[in-house]
Parts: C-alpha cells; structure tokens; sequence
C-alpha cells in the first residue's frame, strides 16, 4: 500500500541525494512508483546531484591507477589491495563521544562562516573588477571553498569533541567554543571580544602538554566575533585545554600575554 | 566571468553530446570483449572520478581503491548499461560516490559493526531516465557551483554534509541539533534553487 503524496512530498530531494534512513526510502519508492508528479522532481533533482559531482576541484590520479583499473578487465586476479594502514590510536570511546555531543552550536559558526565567505566573496568581486588581480580571485575563491570543506569535514568527523571556552577577568564576556577533531581538525568560534589594540592580535592555544601548540591567529570583527580553522597535526593528543591570549601582532612561538579566553573539555566527553 | 576563471583554473572537463555518444559505443564494445574500449573510457573518466571520490574520502590510498573498484563494476556491467538510464559520465560518477561513501561510513563505524548504523550500506536510486536531461556540461557545472555558492549557509551545509559526508537527513539533524523537519526543507529548498539554476541556464 502506498504512502498518500502529502507524506512523502517533500523526500524526493533526500532521495536523490541518498540521505533518506532505509525504511523512509523504501516508503518512497513504493510511493515513486505510481505517483507521475514525485517522479518528475526526482528526474529534475537528478540532474542536480549529476552536476554536483563535477563541482569538486579536479584531480588528476597517479598514473599507476590506469593500469590496476584495466588490470581487473582482463580477468587477471586484480592486483592486491595495498596493505591496511595501521589501524587509528583514536580511542575507541570517541565515536560514541561524538554521538553524544548535540550542542555544537553550528547556528554561531554559521553566521561567522557567513560573514566571513560573504567578506571575502566581496573582494573576490572587487579583485575581479581588473583583470590583472585574477590570480588573487581565484586563490581567495579556493581558500572559502577550502575553509567550507574544511569546516565541514569537522563537523562530519567521527571523533569530534567539543570546548566551551569562557571569559577570562580581561573579557568576562567574552565567549568562544572549539570542535575539535583528531582527524579533521578544529574549528574555532569567539564572540564579544574586546577590540583589538593597535599592533596586536588574539593568539588561539591548543594545551596538550607542558608546551601549548598555536592553533592561528584570530582578529575578531567589528562585533567581536571571528572564527578559525585549525588543522591538526597527526600527532597530537586531544587537547587538555584551549586558550585565548592578546599577542604581538603576527604572533608568538609560545604565549606571552594574558588569557581572555579559557576552556577545557567536558568531563562526559 | 568568475566561475569561468574557476573552472579554468581547476582544469574542468565534462560531457558533449559527442563524448557521450563514445562513451555508449565504448561501453557496447567493451561488452563485446574490446578491451582498447575499456582504455579510452578510463582516459576519459577517470580524472573526474577520482577527484569526486578523493573529495568523499580524502585518503588518496582509499580513492584510488575506490577508482579500481568502480572500474571493475563498470565492466562487469557494460553489457547491462542502459542507455536510457543517463550519461556514461553520470552512470560512473553515481557507481563511484555510492561506494565512496560506502568506504566512508565503514571507517566511521564503530568496531565490531558493518557500518554507523544498522548494517545498511549507502544506496543510490537508479539513473536518470532521460538522457538529454541527464547530460552535464561545463556550463551547467558552473551555474550549480555558482547557486550553491548563493546558498544560504546552513541550506548549503546540509546538502553537503549528505552529499559528501553519506549523512541520512536524521544524522544531520542531530549533528545540527536542529528538527528533523527543519533538515528536510533546508535540504529540499536548497536542492530545489539548484535546480532552478539549472533550468535557467546561463544568468
């Protein structure tokens, strides 16, 4: 029996996209079946996911590859499947972790995500406006796109935890939160920070030992907000803390100034 | 003038109407038992295919598994490729992101479980039924490229997020700590302004 149009209506998206749970799918395509107008957004949808394919930045494969994807043609064994890397030290509670964590507080990364995009799709523009600065246009294109997917894959990451940093006595309202991913990455948000003094810079700390590692430098917007990415080097344990400091602008091998922001995992994570 | 310079700079290629009019004789030939024809299909196919699958797994070890492995279905396919299923070019990018995704979810998974969450592996639907709709060219990539970036942000992460991530709509809601309900429509109007730019054509 199939489902009425009014329940199922809105999945042809998901549908083509592949993101519908097993049981809501096969309850569309019982209904697909014999409903004309949900087969006809499906068609139209399709052609989307078709050219999403082709957006990615193109690569080109090693050379190697043409002759291991021909050698399964020719009905010879194919060749071996290249030895498993060693399996990953993530512990193996922090997939769990990450399930757990539903606070993530994407609508603040969000909007900085925005504004940020927005801003920088502002001088993409104006950069563009001399044919001259194309070369710049297109570096600072692939930077948002890079920093999008970046930021994404950290929010996808199986092992991601979560930091709420708060004000320090030098910005008691200020307020900033890590996601952090041993495989991805981190992505960093602060809001309310006090406005830079001239000829200095907030500096983001990732403490995972005696040493804090520099996670980037932040200049917050006119509100006080800013947001960056870090990328995690692979060799790095989960962070015991993350802090804010006010730095010399540029920057410092190891900090320096006082804290405003501070933060540490959660004891359930 | 922007997605131009874009798409020049990433090297874009895609499907004429002539290429793929090769592609089904090359598949109908390799089905034959030409293995020149399973070259040339490689030659013409493999770049994009790897770059969509490097995308999704970002392992280029992995992606290259990947590439082999949708290589090897294609040609045990071939002589059950239907043409009115869609473009050759569209028939192998979905084979490749299923099985990308695939590989994706079974590294997510905990230890001991097929996959994230109850053993189902990811699964597209069948082809487009249409072949002159199902055909993508440059233009078209470029005006998709160009409303995503238009997209309201959290429209554009939801799509992606399942587009490159495998994630169900459910997983996306609790990521997002959002309703399910509000996942569907960002998803639906999201895709659905994609569309538009498609049908629109040029701007």
């Amino acid at each position: 029996m199939s489902s009425p149009h009014s329940d199922v209506k809105g999945d042809a998206a998901a549908y083509v996209l592949g993101s519908l749970d097993p049981d809501e799918r096969a309850i569309f395509e019982a209904h697909l079946a014999g409903c004309e107008e949900c087969a006809a957004e499906v068609r139209a949808l399709r052609t989307v996911t078709d050219a999403l394919a082709y957006t990615v930045p193109q690569r080109t494969p090693r050379p190697e590859l043409r002759q291991r994807a021909l050698a399964s043609l020719a009905g010879a064994p194919a060749m071996p499947p290249r030895l498993r890397r060693v399996e990953s030290l993530m512990p193996r509670w922090l997939p769990l972790a990450a399930t757990l964590v539903l606070a993530l507080g994407v609508a603040v990364y969000a909007a900085r995500l925005q504004t940020r995009v927005a801003g920088l799709e502002a001088r993409l523009e104006q950069a563009l406006v001399q044919a001259s600065a194309a070369d710049r246009a297109v570096a600072d294109a692939r930077r948002v796109s890079a920093e999008l997917q970046s930021a994404m894959g950290v929010l996808a990451a199986p092992d991601l935890v979560r930091i709420d940093l708060a004000g320090q006595p030098t910005a008691p309202q200020a307020s900033a939160r890590a996601l952090w991913s041993r495989v991805r990455g981190m992505v960093f948000t602060a809001s309310n920070l006090p406005p830079l003094p001239a000829g200095r810079v907030y500096q983001v700390w990732v403490v995972t030992g005696p040493a804090p590692v520099s996670a980037g430098l932040l200049n917050p917007d006119a509100s006080g907000g800013g947001l960056t990415f870090f990328s995690t080097p692979p060799d790095i344990p989960p962070p015991m803390a993350v802090a804010v400091t006010l730095e010399p602008a540029g920057g410092v091998p190891a900090p320096t100034g006082q804290f405003y922001l501070l933060g540490m995992p959660g004891a359930a994570l | 003038m922007m997605m131009g310079l874009l798409a020049a700079a990433a090297g874009f290629r895609s499907e004429s109407a002539e290429t793929q009019a090769e592609d089904r004789d090359c598949l109908q030939r390799l089905a034959g038992g030409d293995s020149d024809a399973a070259g040339r299909l490689y030659d013409r196919h493999a770049r994009a295919i790897y770059s969509l699958v490097l995308r999704i797994v970002a392992d280029e070890g992995d992606a290259e598994d990947v590439v082999q492995e949708v290589f090897a279905q294609a040609w045990r396919q071939a002589a059950r490729y239907d043409a009115s299923r869609g473009a050759v070019g569209a028939w192998l990018l979905m084979m490749a992101r299923t099985r990308a995704i695939d590989r994706l979810r079974a590294r997510r998974a905990r230890p001991g479980q097929q996959t994230i969450e109850d053993g189902h592996a990811f699964d597209l639907p069948a082809g487009t039924p249409d072949p002159a709709k199902g055909m993508i060219d440059a233009e078209q990539a470029r005006q998709v490229q160009r409303a995503l970036n238009e997209l309201p942000l959290l429209q554009r992460l939801a799509i992606e997020l399942a587009y490159y991530e495998g994630l169900t709509q459910r997983e996306i809601a609790v990521r997002l700590e959002e309703p399910l309900g509000t996942v569907k429509t960002r998803i639906r109007l999201g895709l659905l302004k994609l569309r538009d730019a498609l049908a629109e054509g040029p701007s």
